[in-house]
């Protein structure tokens, strides 16, 4: 079984971003790439190649609904799942997302100390 | 004198304008069908003796018959006119004689030849009457055939102007006896008293008003000198004495002293107090004529007594009800083309215009001088007016009063139309002053309430108790954009454009909250738009019954305060809590999430000196981002964006999951959550939702409760409802803090609000989340017995007792 261990991490944030990154590698001894845009995550994502990609929905520019759609033309999502943090979410664009292959969408503002776990939980359904 | 053989005159006609005039003649007379009279008897005697005949008649003709007023010599009283012998004497100016009826071609077939009486012999001599009329005969009949001799003839004619003499006198008599039954009707049904004396002064007569007035009856007075029986000797001394001195001859203290005046004039009155029977004194009023014949002659005197006992009673009860009246009465007469004067005014006219009565003497110049200057002429023209239009007289106008000053009178009068054009009015005026200025002092008052009104920032607006709309101050006006219109409550609404707080459904009739306390109910704060004026206004109404003062429903008044502006700044502050409320959380999330790893160990051992410090930093940071949730949802809340996934459910492990989700919360409290009794039934909840409400009761309840105590989560089902209980073993609500539990931002003890966290929403939110999905929210508490949190919830499908 594959071990979750690259995560193509965007956030716009710089503070959650850092929170965030430090919380998954300390934590869930990931290997984190933290982007701060979604142009920056579809520059990265090929170079990366990341095993899971978590993101904000609420980004500048480009919104992580959007961003989806753009890095499904650059990786395989059935096989790296996007998971999304957000803190309001409408259940139809949730359908769509899951349409992209978005897997889970987390709350927010979420707990640091459990995020690593829950990733792994998500992970682990698909692969375990 | 023609022979009667010479007259071959046929029957003379009854039907000539002549015969008519001397039928009116007879009737003039009232003789026909009267009872026998000996004085005519006497004529028809001689009349038979002196022409020596057996049958002798007094005949008077009228239209069908002659009608014997007196006979000798024959039994019927009548007989027809058309067989009479008469008819042809009154025709004829001279004695009509028939000396040999069977000779006689005019009369020799008469019936009263041929048969009864047997008439052979007939002379009669007309009766004429002065003006000339024959109105019948006196005649005299005999058997056998004859001739008067020239002696009897003339005799016949004497004895017939005798028998108009009589005639004459009788009808006089007549007359004579008419009008005295006449005089007599007159003097009986005379409402006076009347006695009529001798020259003397001796009482001839007196009617029956005379006898009741006097007490007397006729027989006791008739006889007697008037004076003596009537009059007190003292008062014809008086007046004696006073008549002497005015006419200026001795006047004795007898009849004379009502005979002497008549001297001067025609007619005397003066006033008297006549002795009754009983021994009181009648006052009357006596009037004294002479009576006088033909010749002028002094025959006597008629003497008039008008009773002034009744008119004196009359005035006395007049002066007593006047008396009673506070103001003053009068009688005024009123001329347009002389001078006006008062017949009478009661003695209010001192209080009123601070004249006397004598000082008036009737006269209208110095009540017209009482009335204050700038008053007069309004008063003039008013009175002229009510005059000319015979209309009832009302005036307010003010006197000066020589003691009391400036006072308002208000006077009425009810005009009468005299027949020489004049105006006598009957009235009365009273002194207003007091209610004037009770009146001035009120319409100071309403003046005042009217100016409140205008300058308060409120709309008022009232409607009497049928429904009609009376005010309308100013603000009303204007955020109405329109006044006072004559419409029905249920018109109100739509003229008015009154619409729900949300500014788009319009008023039902009976939401508006002044028809509302028309109907007698209190409304207090009800939140409502006015759309006629431009933008939206939103405005709180309260509204009340009016009553007046013995209880009656008068109407109903509602005030509306404008919180348009309120509205906007709470909209402002809920925006701006929003917005900060966002700004804060992304911040809060890496604070908080920062020192969970460090306070986690992952970045390393933490130094034992700062766990304290990022314990509270902790603790603090959380208590933060509760705080900004809280304000986040209270926001969707009120904006109504909070979304609820409604799903049917089963309540069983919805308690489960909030017992695990908030048992490492009460473990830090030292309390033990506990899952009590929960039937098995299902509820249509956004499970989120619930869970934070069962959170919010959950650590609430562990917050408050003594370290070692527990908390229990139960539920039971009862009218088709479940109620979910969280009951703890805290210090329970105090009395002051029950009303305010379920507001926001309320913590029973804000010295305590630190120790114990928490935002002041969590019950607020909790409250708001129940009610959205159909329940209610409650607690039970008694203070130092604990507290108890419930919510209730409609049962989805079957519901079965907890066992």
């Amino acid at each position: 079984m594959k071990q979750l261990k690259r995560i193509l991490h965007v956030e716009d944030v710089p503070s959650i971003q850092v929170v965030t990154r430090i919380a998954l590698e300390k934590l869930g001894g990931f290997e984190v790439l933290s982007c701060q845009s979604g142009q920056a995550a579809l520059d990265q994502v090929q170079a990366f190649a990341p095993d899971l990609i978590l993101l904000d929905v609420m980004l500048p520019q480009m919104d992580g609904i959007e961003l989806v759609r753009q890095l499904a033309d650059l990786v395989d999502l059935q096989q790296t799942p996007v998971v999304f943090l957000t803190g309001h979410l409408q259940p139809e664009r949730l359908q769509e997302l899951r349409q992209l292959g978005v897997r889970q969408v987390l709350g927010k503002p979420f707990d640091p100390l459990q995020l690593a776990t829950q990733l792994r939980q998500i992970w682990e359904a698909e692969h375990g | 004198m023609e022979s009667p053989q010479q007259s071959t005159t046929p029957m003379p006609s009854t039907a000539q304008p002549r015969e008519l005039s001397r039928l009116a003649a007879l009737l003039r007379y009232e003789i026909l069908d009267t009872p026998e009279d000996s004085a005519f008897d006497d004529f028809t005697a001689l009349a038979a003796q002196m022409c020596d005949t057996p049958i002798a008649l007094i005949s008077l003709v009228d239209d069908r018959r002659q009608w014997f007023k007196s006979r000798v010599g024959l039994d019927v009283s009548e007989t027809s006119r058309e067989i009479s012998f008469c008819t042809y004497t009154i025709a004829g100016d001279e004695i009509f004689e028939v000396p040999d009826t069977l000779q006689d071609p005019r009369f020799c077939n008469n019936p009263l030849v041929l048969g009864e009486p047997h008439i052979r012999f007939y002379a009669g001599t007309p009766l004429t009457s002065p003006d000339g009329y024959n109105l019948g005969t006196l005649c005299v009949i005999d058997r056998q055939p004859r001739r008067l001799s020239p002696e009897q003839r003339e005799t016949l004619e004497r004895l017939g102007r005798q028998v108009i003499r009589l005639f004459e006198q009788h009808l006089l008599a007549h007359r004579h006896a008419e009008q005295a039954a006449l005089q007599q009707a007159i003097l009986d049904s005379a409402s006076s008293a009347v006695l009529v004396t001798r020259p003397d002064g001796v009482v001839t007569s007196v009617n029956p008003t005379a006898e009741r007035l006097l007490g007397y009856s006729e027989q006791a007075l008739v006889g007697h000198p008037l004076t003596a029986a009537l009059f007190r000797p003292e008062a014809l001394q008086r007046r004696a004495l006073l008549l002497s001195s005015e006419l200026q001859v001795p006047v004795e203290a007898d009849f004379s002293v009502l005979s002497a005046p008549l001297h001067r004039g025609r007619r005397d009155m003066s006033e008297w107090r006549l002795r009754h029977q009983n021994g009181n004194e009648v006052p009357v009023l006596l009037g004294v004529s002479a009576i006088h014949d033909e010749q002028e002659h002094l025959r006597g005197y008629l003497v008039n007594a008008y009773d002034l006992a009744y008119q004196e009673q009359l005035q006395l009860r007049l002066q007593q009800i006047a008396a009673q009246v506070p103001g003053m009465l009068f009688q005024f007469h009123w001329r347009a083309d002389g001078p006006a004067c008062f017949p009478y005014v009661s003695e209010g006219v001192e209080q009123i215009y601070g004249l006397s009565p004598g000082q008036l003497a009737g006269s209208f110049a110095p009540i017209v001088g009482r009335v204050h200057g700038p008053d007069r002429s309004a008063l003039l023209i008013s009175i002229r007016k009510a005059a000319s239009e015979l209309t009832p007289w009302h005036s307010e106008h003010r006197v000066e009063h020589p003691h009391k000053g400036l006072i308002w009178v208000e006077a009425r009068a009810t005009p009468l139309q005299q027949a020489d054009g004049s105006v006598l009015w009957h009235g009365f005026v009273t002194d207003i002053t007091a209610r004037k200025a009770e009146q001035l002092e009120l319409d100071k008052q309403q003046e005042m309430n009217r100016r409140l009104l205008e300058a308060l920032s409120e709309a008022v607006i009232a409607c009497d108790a049928e429904g009609n709309l009376t005010l309308f101050n100013e603000k009303a006006k204007q955020w109405h954009g329109a006044d006072v219109a004559p419409l029905s409550p249920s018109e109100w609404a739509h003229h008015y454009r009154l619409y729900r707080a949300d500014g788009v459904t319009p008023l039902e009739p009976e939401e508006i909250p002044l028809r509302r306390a028309l109907n007698g109910e209190h409304v207090i704060d009800h939140e409502m738009v006015l759309l006629s004026n431009g933008a939206p206004r939103h405005v709180l109404s309260n509204a009340d019954p009016l009553y007046t003062s013995d209880g009656q429903r008068m109407g109903a008044v509602v005030v509306l305060h404008d919180i348009t502006e309120r509205k906007r700044i709470e909209r402002l502050q809920r925006e701006f809590i929003s917005t900060v409320s966002h700004e804060l959380r992304t911040p809060l999330t890496s604070i908080t999430g920062a020192l969970a790893l460090i306070c986690s160990n992952v970045m390393g051992e933490v130094p034992e000196s700062m766990h304290e410090l990022l314990e509270i930093a902790q603790q603090n940071s959380q208590r933060l981002s509760a705080l900004i949730d809280d304000l986040l949802d209270m926001d969707k809340l009120h904006a109504g964006k909070m979304r609820f996934d409604m799903l049917e459910q089963p309540l069983q492990p919805q308690l489960e999951l909030a017992l695990r989700s908030n048992g490492s919360y009460a473990e830090r409290h030292g309390v033990q959550l506990h899952l009590g009794a929960c039937p098995p039934v299902n509820v249509t909840v956004d499970a989120m939702r619930l869970q934070q409400v069962l959170s919010n009761l959950l650590s609430n309840a562990a917050k408050f409760s003594p370290a070692g105590e527990r908390v229990e989560l139960s539920a039971q089902v009862s009218d088709g409802r479940v109620r979910v209980s969280v009951r703890d073993q805290g210090p329970g609500i105090s009395d002051e803090f029950r009303a305010r539990v379920f507001q926001k931002f309320a913590q029973a003890d804000s010295s305590d609000s630190r120790q114990q966290g928490g935002t002041g929403l969590g019950l607020a939110i909790s409250k708001e989340l129940i009610e959205h999905m159909g329940g209610q929210i409650g607690f039970e508490s008694e203070p130092s017995q604990g507290a108890c949190f419930w919510f209730e919830l409609p049962i989805q499908g079957q519901a079965k007792e907890s066992p």
